[in-house]
């Protein structure tokens, strides 16, 4: 017989009314079961039930179960404030491991309240006594119980939530992969943890945990301690691994050396790199010519740098002690290994020569500018240098500015300055002959003599560009140049390179100069010099920033206001809540030129947290304030806050890129721009599409600049509206009547979507999540061109190499292989455009001939197939050459659908679909997820990442290495023709055909 | 048998003993004792386990229950009858497929309508009247509920009272009486609102009263507020004329100004 069921909950109700406590009992007990189905009814009897938890006389257990049934009832009414404080009248009746919609709402509401609850009493520093205990008691014993059934993430997530460290602790410990756990912590902690400090708290936690573990993870450590600005620890822990015995402990404190490198903190690298203990036999003889700095005598001469001399003061005064132990040696010769890496010095020499070598640039897209663009128009004329700069940023290659003296000579006074600060962009990194090149143009000692001021001025700047965030060697001489004269045009530019050189430093000596040329009241020198200040103390917060805002009200200039404004928005640069009342002085300020500051200020200090209140604020600027400007630079600031999350920007300002004020969708454009950089992102590639042609000639501008950082480094496979785009750049270059804003806007567009040799993005995160100051500083000056043509150079700092190189112990860079596991046209340079063969005629999108791309693609698949059989052979079972039989069919079909757009022919032959890359190589990032590393390889690499500098542990140490990316690799500066791409499917087969015996040989055709 | 089971129908054979004598406060104690020992059993509602002795159990259960209904009728206590019935109802309804039914079950029913008639819930007896079979319908004692009903929303007053004559049971007379008092109540209400005032002889002539000291009693005791002058009684109707609510309308207008601000600085 089936069994019978209620229909009603009358009958139980009826019985609560009963006098009988025993009934009431009953009744209570099975209300609670059937609760679930027949709340409706028992809604209504709410009150009854109510007065019989409130009733006093009633025995303990049933007034919990009275509390449960009425929690339960309101929790589905919906109201769940009532049902949580009846919950928790229930006591240990309500069971948090009960598996009901019930339990799972009421804990979610109570976990909320609860760390809303200690939020608040964090945030006003009371005592968290007001906390309800009981509520505590619940939250507590949920803790426990995902900690039991091993939901450890959960327990951290909700122990991070609500403040409770010990609780995270427990769980971390007590997880079973405690690495794991300790990195999902660390992620969460800089996704999810908006407030700073405690955010401090929460690592400063990890770390203590991470030391405590038997095997700890000395990567992750260093990259805590480093957001916790603590030196000490990481100094520490490097000199542990570099006195380990085993070498595989050297490579990792390389890797940590790299990879703190990469997130651009110059003062605490300096800091990490002076705390290294010097060893007890090594005399200063032998640290100064081995340590790598670019320019020994220039820095003996520095006295002013007490970091220099501090180092050299504990070496100088131990080298009495000489005793010779050779682990000293060793240790010797690694720190001078280790301080090279933390100068940034062996990181900057190696993307130096990597740009260098891989340099693709296509000098033909700027001849085409060049003749295009009117003789008279001076905006335009310097746009070209501005792009040729960009475009050759860090390859050290000049040879348009040199094949064509003549016309560069038509640059004058500003045009001047600029152009002689582009070499400073072609050349960054260039820290050897910095000076040497620059010498030409610089100032010819004492009153300048010889040249310009405006060239004098641009060399001092390039300087700056040359060594920006790596000034050691060049700060004295730029403080001279600085010191030495009155010349506004030199000031300034002397202001803008110290500035850069001495990113971050906090440098009182250099500050004082600074200062003093900004009290000369001159609008040129003194607007630079208060973004010098803004760089010199960046994320400092210190006490200047209020110096500089009382000379910013004193000044008449706006050009000075609008410099300092600029310098004290960098000054709170990512100090997130600390900053917020400074921000709020300068938001409220009459001065639009300070509140303008103020947005800034906003977009620094809280870049890249996404952060709710901070987006609130800049969206409420940007449709109030009574200023364009202010209100473009909102929109503007916006992108910084959320660069972390660049799919959330486009979403957010597409309502503004419909604004009727034209500076509202300027700075939409901009947002988009600088959030979404380098990724190439299709709904940032959307928005921005409508506004390249806009109604008003500076969107357009905007709009064409935003989308070229978008694209930067993609290619026509990638996205076809890369090849429109292109188009559409050209047609406004070679347009005569396209007015000279957005003619502008397309001649910088092109420059940056083939930046730095087109082996350059734009990044403003580095690998570990961790913002790179540099790169966020520069774009911030960047964005600053719309009132200061030659600030644009700034935006050369936020470009990083896309790049793979793998170092050995010695720091070279040994020939390893590794595979790409995609198809090479996703990735591979944009096709070099051709000469045009009439001037007038609009040149055709890709007019690679297709008997060379056949031939290409039929030397591709030679040598694939070769490899191939080489390897089913050699009876390795890579796992790559499995991979191709599988995916051939399917790569087959891909390839003809992908090549019908370029080409009419589809006998083009399959394309392989994998690429085998040599040490260094070119990585873009969206290749990034495609990398592999071959498991019979020679090396292996000590931390798995698919790019930047990665340290390889030699398997063989007994053989002699080889290495690849000496220092003049032959052929440099591509051919304007198609043989580009051969050369790279050549390089690629040979790559294959080495691992294994020698093959046949066989023709291939370019 | 189970022991348990024994007990329950030994002390139920002394209720019913005592309900046959009328002696209410035994009856009364008795039926506690009854209920607290029907919550052991685990094949009453709303568990409905289906143990060995399920059968007998609901049976006698029920049995109690119908008692009890009867004994509240008799002791005239309407909230213990609703709480019996309710209590007993789970064994009509739901139980219903597995027991014979009760011979009592319709009086019972038409009982409880009797009672929400009394009440004037008139929504509830609807519901009620909802969920019984056609049969069920056709049943007297049903039937005379739905008729009173009808009368009574028709306003047939009087048949309603002379209905009281056809009860099927005598148990119905407590509610028939209660019945006279209900209609008097909706007379009342509605001659407040059809006229301004009634002259004495006339108002006892509606409100069914035998003489006019009836009359005065009951408007001293229901209806104080009835003014009672040169032997007209007036109604005070002009009390209830709730304004209407006042349109904001001066907030109304500020706030489609800011919005249409608002939407000027955003576009």
């Amino acid at each position: 017989m089936a069994a019978t069921m209620v229909s009603s909950a009358g009958a139980l109700l009826a019985m609560l009314n009963e006098s009988h406590p025993q009934l009431k009992q009953h009744a209570l007990y099975n209300l609670n079961k059937f609760v679930d189905q027949f709340w409706p009814e028992i809604s209504t009897s709410v009150p009854l039930i109510e007065s019989l938890y409130e009733d006093e006389e009633f025995d303990r257990h049933q007034r919990q179960l009275a509390a449960l049934v009425v929690s339960k009832v309101f929790c589905y009414l919906g109201d769940l404030n009532d049902s949580l404080s009846y919950a928790l009248g229930a006591g240990s009746l309500f069971d948090v491991s009960e598996d009901s919609d019930y339990v799972h709402s009421l804990l979610a509401k109570a976990i909320d309240e609860y760390a809303s609850l200690k939020a608040k009493a964090t945030e006003s520093n009371a005592e968290a006594a007001n906390v309800d205990p009981r509520l505590e008691a619940i939250v507590e014993r949920m803790l426990d119980k995902c900690i039991m059934d091993g939901k450890h993430q959960q327990a951290m997530g909700i122990a991070i939530e609500c403040r409770r460290l010990d609780k995270l602790e427990e769980a971390i410990t007590r997880s079973d992969n405690v690495h794991g756990t300790l990195s999902y912590c660390i992620n969460v902690s800089h996704a999810f943890v908006s407030r700073r400090e405690y955010r401090c708290e929460v690592l400063h936690l990890l770390v203590n945990v991470y030391q405590k573990l038997p095997y700890p993870d000395y990567l992750s450590i260093c990259q805590c301690l480093m957001f916790l600005d603590e030196p000490e620890g990481v100094a520490s822990i490097l000199e542990k691994l570099l006195r380990s015995e085993n070498k595989d402990d050297v490579l990792l404190a390389f890797q940590i050396a790299f990879d703190l490198v990469e997130n651009e903190h110059q003062a605490f690298l300096l800091n990490v790199r002076d705390r290294l203990s010097v060893p007890k036999s090594q005399s200063s003889e032998m640290v100064q010519p081995k340590s790598s700095d670019p320019d020994p005598a220039q820095n003996n001469s520095s006295t002013a740098s007490e970091d220099v001399q501090m180092t050299e003061g504990t070496s100088a005064s131990i080298a009495i002690v000489q005793e010779t132990d050779p682990n000293d040696a060793i240790y010797a010769e690694r720190l001078t290994k280790i301080k090279g890496i933390l100068s940034g010095e062996t990181s900057i020499q190696l993307t130096l020569q990597f740009l260098y070598s891989h340099n693709k640039s296509d000098l033909l897209i700027l001849k085409t500018i060049k003749q295009s663009v009117e003789m008279r128009n001076s905006v335009c004329h310097s746009a070209t240098i501005y792009a040729n700069a960009i475009m050759h940023a860090g390859t050290t290659v000049d040879t348009f500015l040199r094949d064509n003296l003549d016309w560069l000579s038509r640059a004058t006074n500003w045009a001047k300055f600029s152009a002689t600060a582009g070499l400073g962009v072609i050349h960054r990194g260039h820290l050897q002959q910095g000076r040497s090149l620059m010498r030409p143009y610089l100032p010819q000692g004492g009153s300048g003599g010889g040249g310009s001021p405006y060239s004098e001025g641009g060399a001092l700047y390039a300087l700056g560009l040359i060594h920006a965030n790596h000034g050691k060697g060049i700060k004295q001489f730029l403080r001279d140049s600085l010191r030495s004269t009155n010349v506004e045009v030199i000031q300034h530019g002397a202001c803008l390179g110290l500035g850069l050189a001495a990113l971050g430093t906090a440098d009182e000596d250099i500050y004082d100069d600074i200062k003093s040329a900004l009290y000369t009241d001159s609008a040129v020198a003194g607007e630079a010099a208060g973004i010098s200040m803004g760089l010199l103390m960046v994320g400092s917060a210190s006490e200047k920033a209020s110096e500089m805002l009382t000379y910013a009200h004193e000044t008449q200039h706006e050009k000075i206001i609008r410099g300092l404004a600029l310098g004290i928005a960098l000054t709170v640069y990512g100090r997130e809540e600390e900053a917020d009342t400074l921000i709020e002085q300068m938001t409220r300020d009459q001065d639009p030129i300070l509140r303008y500051g103020g947005m800034y200020a906003l977009a620094l200090a809280y870049r890249g947290t996404a952060n709710n209140k901070a987006i609130r604020q800049l969206l409420h600027f940007a449709v109030s304030d009574v200023s364009d400007d202010v209100r473009r630079t909102a929109v503007l600031a916006l992108g910084f806050v959320l660069y972390s999350e660049p799919e959330q920007t486009p979403r957010i300002v597409s309502l503004l890129s419909e604004s009727y004020n034209p500076h509202v969708r300027y700075g939409a454009a901009l947002a988009v721009g600088i959030s979404c950089a380098g990724t190439g992102l299709s709904e940032a590639i959307s928005l921005l599409e409508p506004l390249t042609s806009d109604v008003v000639d500076f969107v357009r501008q905007g709009a064409l600049i935003a989308m070229a950082m978008v694209m930067v480094q993609m290619n026509e496979a990638g996205d076809s509206r890369v090849g429109t785009f292109r188009r559409q750049l050209e047609k406004i270059i070679l347009d005569k009547h396209e007015d000279t804003m957005s003619k502008m806007g397309a001649i910088l567009a092109s420059g940056i979507l083939d930046a730095g040799g087109r082996n350059v993005t734009i990044r403003l995160l580095s690998k570990t999540k961790h913002d790179k100051v540099t790169a966020v500083v520069g774009l911030a000056v960047f964005s600053q061109f719309w009132y200061w043509y030659p600030l644009i150079y700034f935006i050369s700092l936020s470009f990083s190499p896309t790049a793979f190189i793998g170092l050995n112990y010695d720091l070279k860079v040994p020939k390893f292989e590794f595979l790409s596991n995609a198809k090479p046209s996703l990735f591979e340079y944009p096709k070099p455009t051709t000469v045009p063969t009439t001037t007038s005629a609009v040149k055709l999108p890709t007019a690679v001939l297709s008997t060379s791309a056949k031939a290409k693609a039929r030397a591709k698949k030679e040598a694939e197939q070769k490899a191939n059989a080489e390897k089913a052979a050699g009876a390795e079972s890579s796992s790559a050459a499995t991979n191709t039989g599988k995916e051939k069919s399917s790569s087959e079909k891909d390839a003809d659908s992908v090549q019908v757009d370029s080409q009419p022919e589809k006998k083009a032959g399959p394309e392989p679909s994998f690429e085998i890359l040599t040490n260094p190589a070119r990585v873009v990032p969206a290749q990034e997820k495609f990398i592999k590393f071959m498991e019979d390889s020679r090396y292996a690499p000590v931390k798995f990442v698919p790019s930047g500098f990665v340290l390889l542990r030699d398997l063989q140490p007994t053989e002699p290495e080889v290495l690849s990316l000496t220092d003049a690799p032959s052929s440099t500066v591509s051919p304007a023709g198609g043989s580009a791409t051969g050369q790279q499917g050549s390089a690629s087969a040979m790559a294959v055909d080495e691992e294994p015996q020698p093959p046949q040989p066989f023709e291939y055709t370019s | 048998m189970d022991p348990q089971l024994t007990e329950v129908s030994q002390l139920f054979e002394r209720f019913k003993a005592a309900c046959v004598r009328e002696d209410v406060d035994t009856g009364s104690n008795l039926l506690s004792k009854l209920k607290v020992m029907l919550t052991g059993f685990r094949s009453l509602p709303p568990l409905f386990e289906d143990t060995p002795n399920a059968i007998h159990e609901l049976t006698l259960a029920r049995d109690i229950y119908e008692h009890a209904v009867l004994l509240s009728v008799k002791i005239g206590d309407q909230d213990a009858f609703e709480r019996d019935f309710f209590q007993l109802k789970p064994y009509y309804t739901d139980a219903s497929g597995r027991l014979p039914p009760s011979s009592q079950e319709y009086m019972i029913l038409g009982l409880n309508l009797l009672r929400l008639l009394v009440q004037n819930r008139i929504a509830e007896f609807h519901t009620e009247l909802e969920l019984l079979s056609p049969t069920a319908l056709e049943n007297p004692c049903i039937k005379h509920a739905v008729e009173l009903e009808q009368s009574f929303m028709e306003g047939a007053y009087n048949r309603v009272l002379s209905a009281k004559q056809t009860v099927p049971y005598k148990t119905y007379d407590y509610f028939m009486d209660l019945l006279a008092k209900t209609v008097r109540d909706e007379i009342a209400g509605c001659s407040e609102k059809a006229y301004d005032y009634l002259s004495i002889s006339d108002a006892r002539q509606t409100l069914l009263f035998s003489s006019d000291d009836e009359l005065l009693q009951y408007i001293n005791e229901e209806h104080p507020e009835w003014e009672i002058k040169n032997g007209v009684v007036i109604f005070q109707k002009a009390k209830e004329s709730a304004p209407c609510k006042e349109i904001p309308s001066l907030q109304l207008i500020n706030q489609t100004l800011s919005y249409a601000r608002e939407l000027e600085r955003i576009v």
